[in-house]
């Protein structure tokens, strides 16, 4: 809302400097966005402030809104505009009569208008510039009065080119199937049945509360207009500016909720000025259609409960001063409450707290002290999800991993290799654009996409982590996604670098779910649409599939923006599945320290190269005695000296027992049965 | 037999034994004669010693020790002193990078987001998370914003095209899940549907609005909720604790100013901005002249809003605030551009502590 001040000083005195008084409408709640001079104004250093009203106070969409605040912060004079309606035997200058019918009250509560014989010209020079000022446009003396008074006083008006009008009436009703409008700014706009119109006896002449219609215009050749005031319901007015795409500074104050008293005070300003600046001699009575007038309403405020929610006392006499000042009719019931009765333009206060902000309003939130709340009772439990996910960066970023954070849209074709159902997909109605289609069903398009942008600014080490919300149809899941991509090892003169492999990007799952406490996950292979054939695993316990592991497909990558011969390892763990899994750390219990030395015997089999290693451990597992504590591949070998398609591998086998030393014979006795196991079910020789 | 005098003989001898001894191969020739565990000289005198008289047997013993003990440190000092596989060089260049990457880097977002957190843990306030699809009751009606509300052009919604399926455990309000959260408020009412006061929480994550990329404007940004309700809570310690909290995230001389303004959830309602940091409230650009910077939305919890979860707001008083991440860490960190933070270019976060 832009105001004028020189508008401004015709209803209050500014006592202060501009930049003081800007800085007083900001302590107010009325944020002044911009300060501009106006040196074209015939006021000198006159100035208009662009202020940011607030969606509650549509009362204060006008220059006398603000000057009733203005007054209130100054304890200064409000001088409203006056209007002086004509004799009632100038009334009748042969004017036509306007037949009114209100069919849709609910929408249209009240609804005035009011006929009268115009001289369509320019508007004098004053009236130009402030329409200017205020951000308009200057049209023809009608249109500028009745935009004018909507400045001025926030009531929308509208004027009708009288002889346009079908039947010589206006019917306030709902748009009938298939009915159009061409509006103001030449558009042609089919209407929907539950849209308020104003129509003639034949077809709307303008969509209410929103923009008149362009065959009842008021133009050079009018003669007579007939001139709405108006107060439509709110909501009904926000759809149908919602449904058309078009707001206007009309509909703007009606889907806030304009003043259903001002419509005929508003008619009354509307008409003076028309006689003042000689736009009009004969005008005829007001048409007020207002069947069911409003009451304002009233509140009862307690002294005591505004120091309750404020924390301050604030004197009595201020609190009645202010709320006068601002229109309220405060009368005192009982000593320290007041019986407030609302003005109805005042439409954000219904309630005490409501009396109680403008009251802390104007007293000043500076002047509020600050304290500090007691604390009455121990914090609840802390949500898990959060320690937990503060875990999990820990030891990717101990493991070299950056952290990364991306939207959680993505581009529909590269959501759809991570689901095996294009149903699964979350769907965005309203997106953006193209980019941000769907809700991502994995953190790796987007954590991938990141490794693309560095690859591009030859970064070609990179290894990013992030932890982050999933979603598919069946709901949201918290995940932890790496990428890894270059070297494997950090470059350092003492050893030669090599390229990251699938033993790397394992070791940091594995260290992420050791530290999530789950005990024995098992890793196997696994097929998946975005990993290369065998170099892909999934990572379960029992049947639970915490996530999945391995090499990015090659087509992925390129659908993601990397090109070029680089692999890229990734990873993603089900957080919430790995909660589930966890050992319960509460339980946790320390055990002994054995007191007795371990045996250890290294093993180096020939098996076929196919074996998995874990096939290798359950063997041995089963056929070892308990004294076996545990099993370690420490070599695994294939070339010169062994067949082809087979490896060897060398375990180390650690044998103890808690309460005494082990023997040379009965490990002797163990080790030799866990190699006639090996042979029995595997062919393994000793090598 | 052994006795005193024999043991410093040996002594003798091993000095001279080790005088001779240049490469690192001959230093492991007398250190095995001399420390072999079977046979060596040391092993054979202990065995001496054990059998000695008992009355000679402790100082014999401890002579033996100090023997074995000086044998093994001057065999060390020397091996030190012949460098790796007995190369002349004795010392490492200990400019040379050790082995092994540094740490990854803590993305900015987070790092100020646990910072935030930590802080009012310190106050007595749980973080909590809440769920980034919600349904309109949460996000919007119960927090005041019925629909058709003008609040609501506030904040743009992004909607999905279908509902998420229902969760397993629905409370009383629960709607189908149809829109991304446009503020982390909806954990408000989550919250309170489920406890009685007293209440002190901040709800932490992402928020989601239909907004157009750009230098100050990302569709997806983080938010930080706080709550608390209780009996005779007030304005001014709603005052007292945002201040603590500015003067502990930036500066303790941080000026602080509250403002009115409007949230349809709060009531009354107020802006929070702190002195503009970069011209010291002089007025910038950044402050458009102003000399402050706008930091976080707060206010009095609107009792629309404790009517919706049944709370007495005659009986209670609370105060809620809401804090743009993303805003706070362009600030404090001097990040000109929003999009930095989701582009995850390594030159931008390694430039961010561990």
């Amino acid at each position: 809302m832009r105001i004028q001040l020189s508008w401004l000083d015709d209803f209050v005195t500014v006592p202060v400097p501009v930049k003081e008084f800007a800085s007083s409408l900001d302590m107010r709640g009325f944020e002044v966005g911009a300060i501009e001079p106006r040196p074209e104004s015939s006021t000198a250093n006159d100035t208009v402030f662009d202020l940011e009203i607030t969606a509650n106070r549509p009362d204060c969409l006008s220059v006398t809104g603000i000057a009733r605040e203005v007054a209130a912060m100054y304890s200064t004079e409000l001088r409203m505009p006056t209007s002086e309606m004509a004799p009632a035997e100038e009334l009748v200058g042969g004017l036509p009569e306007l037949s009114v019918t209100l069919e849709d009250a609910d929408l249209c509560p009240r609804y005035a208008a009011a006929v009268a014989e115009v001289t369509v010209t320019d508007s004098p020079d004053w009236l130009v510039q402030r329409i200017e000022a205020a951000g308009g446009r200057a049209i023809n003396n009608i249109v500028d009065v009745t935009n004018y008074v909507l400045l001025e006083l926030g009531q929308p008006m509208h004027a009708f080119d009288f002889n346009r009008l079908k039947g010589a009436e206006l019917r306030i009703r709902r748009a009938k199937p298939g009915e159009q409008i061409r509006t103001l700014d030449g558009q042609t706009r089919r209407l929907a049945d539950n849209m308020l119109v104003i129509a003639d006896g034949k077809r709307p002449q303008a969509v209410a509360g929103v923009m008149g219609g362009a065959d009842s215009e008021v133009n050079q050749a009018t003669r007579i207009i007939v001139l709405e005031s108006a107060y439509f319901q709110p909501v009904s007015v926000r759809r149908t500016s919602k449904r058309l795409a078009l707001s206007t500074d009309a509909s703007y104050r009606f889907e806030r909720g304009s003043d259903v008293s001002a419509p005929v005070r508003a008619l009354e300003r509307c008409c003076t000025l028309l006689r003042q600046i000689g736009a009009s001699k004969a005008i005829g009575p007001v048409i007020d259609c207002y069947p069911d007038p409003k009451k304002p309403t009233c509140v009862l405020l307690r002294h005591k409960r505004i120091e309750y929610l404020l924390g301050q006392t604030i004197d009595s006499a201020f609190v009645v001063d202010i709320l006068t000042r601002l229109g309220f009719t405060v009368e005192e019931t009982d000593p320290g409450t007041w019986n407030v009765e609302i003005p109805l333009r005042r439409v954000d206060v219904s309630r005490e707290v409501d009396l109680i902000e403008e009251i802390a309003r104007h007293h000043g939130y500076e002047r509020l002290p600050s304290t500090f709340p007691i604390l009455d009772s121990p914090p609840p439990p802390a949500d898990p999800r959060i320690e937990r996910d503060r875990l999990v960066s820990q030891v990717a970023r101990a493991n070299c991993f950056s952290e990364a954070v991306t939207f959680a849209f993505i581009e529909h074709p590269v959501a759809l290799p991570f689901v095996s159902d294009p149903d699964e997909l979350v769907t965005i109605t309203n997106p953006l654009s193209e980019q941000f289609t769907v809700l991502r069903p994995s953190l790796l398009p987007g954590l991938v996409g990141s490794v693309a942008h560095n690859h591009r600014r030859e970064r070609h080490d990179v290894k990013l982590f992030e932890v982050a919300t999933r979603f598919t149809r069946g709901g949201e899941t918290r995940a932890v996604a790496l990428a890894w991509t270059g070297a494997g090892t950090p470059e350092h003169w003492s050893q030669p670098s090599r390229n990251v492999d699938f033993f790397d990007i394992k070791s940091s799952v594995e260290q992420i779910l050791n530290t999530l406490g789950v005990v024995t996950p098992v890793y196997r292979p696994a097929t998946s649409a975005y990993l290369v054939a065998g170099h892909a695993a999934e990572v379960v316990t029992g049947n639970t599939r915490l996530g999945i592991l391995g090499q990015l497909a090659p087509t992925v990558c390129v659908m993601l923006g990397l090109d070029g011969p680089d692999e890229v390892f990734v990873a993603e763990l089900n957080l919430d599945t790995v909660a589930q899994v966890s050992s319960d750390r509460s339980n946790f219990r320390c055990a002994a320290l054995p007191r007795h030395p371990s045996v250890v015997r290294d093993l180096s089999i020939i098996v076929a190269s196919t074996l998995p290693a874990s096939v290798v451990r359950d063997t041995i597992r089963s056929a070892a005695p308990d004294t076996l504590f545990s099993i370690c591949e420490f070599d695994r070998y294939t070339g010169k000296g062994i067949p082809e398609n087979c490896v060897s591998l060398s375990l180390r086998l650690t044998f103890r027992e808690p309460d005494r030393t082990l023997t040379d014979t009965e490990v002797q006795q163990a080790v030799e049965e866990i190699v006639s196991a090996l042979a029995a079910s595997h062919q393994a020789r000793i090598r | 037999m052994t006795d005193a005098r024999a043991i410093n003989d040996l002594r003798t001898r091993f000095q001279t034994d080790l005088a001779q001894s240049s490469t690192s191969q001959e230093l492991q020739t007398v250190r095995d004669r001399y420390l072999g565990r079977k046979g060596g000289v040391i092993a054979t005198l202990m065995k001496e010693v054990a059998s000695a008289p008992a009355d000679e047997r402790p100082a014999l013993g401890r002579l033996a020790n100090e023997l074995k003990r000086d044998i093994d440190l001057a065999i060390r000092e020397r091996r030190t002193a012949t460098g790796v596989g007995g190369q002349a060089t004795s010392t490492v260049d200990v400019s040379l990078p050790g082995r092994g990457a540094v740490t990854g880097s803590r993305h900015p977002l987070t790092a100020l987001r646990e910072q935030i957190e930590t802080i009012f843990a310190k106050m007595g306030f749980t973080a909590l998370e809440g769920p980034e699809v919600e349904d309109e009751y949460h996000n919007f009606e119960a927090l005041n914003m019925p629909r058709d509300h003008p609040a609501r052009d506030m904040q743009d919604t992004l909607y999905l095209a279908e509902p998420l399926e229902p969760s397993a455990a629905p409370g009383p309000h629960n709607q189908p899940r149809t829109l991304l959260r446009t503020h982390t408020s909806g954990m408000q009412i989550r919250y309170m549907e489920e406890h009685e006061p007293p209440i002190r929480i901040i709800a932490p994550g992402p928020v989601y609005r239909r907004d157009n990329l750009d230098v100050t404007h990302t569709p997806m940004f983080h938010q930080i909720e706080g709550l608390l309700v209780g009996e005779g809570v007030t304005m001014a310690d709603l005052k007292g604790t945002l201040e603590a909290f500015l003067r502990e995230l930036f500066d303790p001389d941080t000026k602080v100013l509250f403002r009115p303004s409007f949230f349809p959830y709060t009531e009354p309602s107020a802006e929070v901005f702190i002195g503009c940091l970069f011209c010291d409230g002089v007025g910038c650009n950044v402050c458009k002249k102003t000399g402050w910077l706008e930091i976080l939305g707060s206010g009095m919890v609107h009792a629309a809003v404790f009517e919706a979860v049944g709370y007495d707001p005659e009986r209670y008083t609370g105060w809620a605030f809401g804090l743009g991440i993303e805003r706070v860490a362009m600030l404090k960190y001097r990040v000109d551009d929003i999009r930095l933070f989701y582009e995850n270019d390594l030159r931008f976060l390694e430039q961010f502590p561990a």
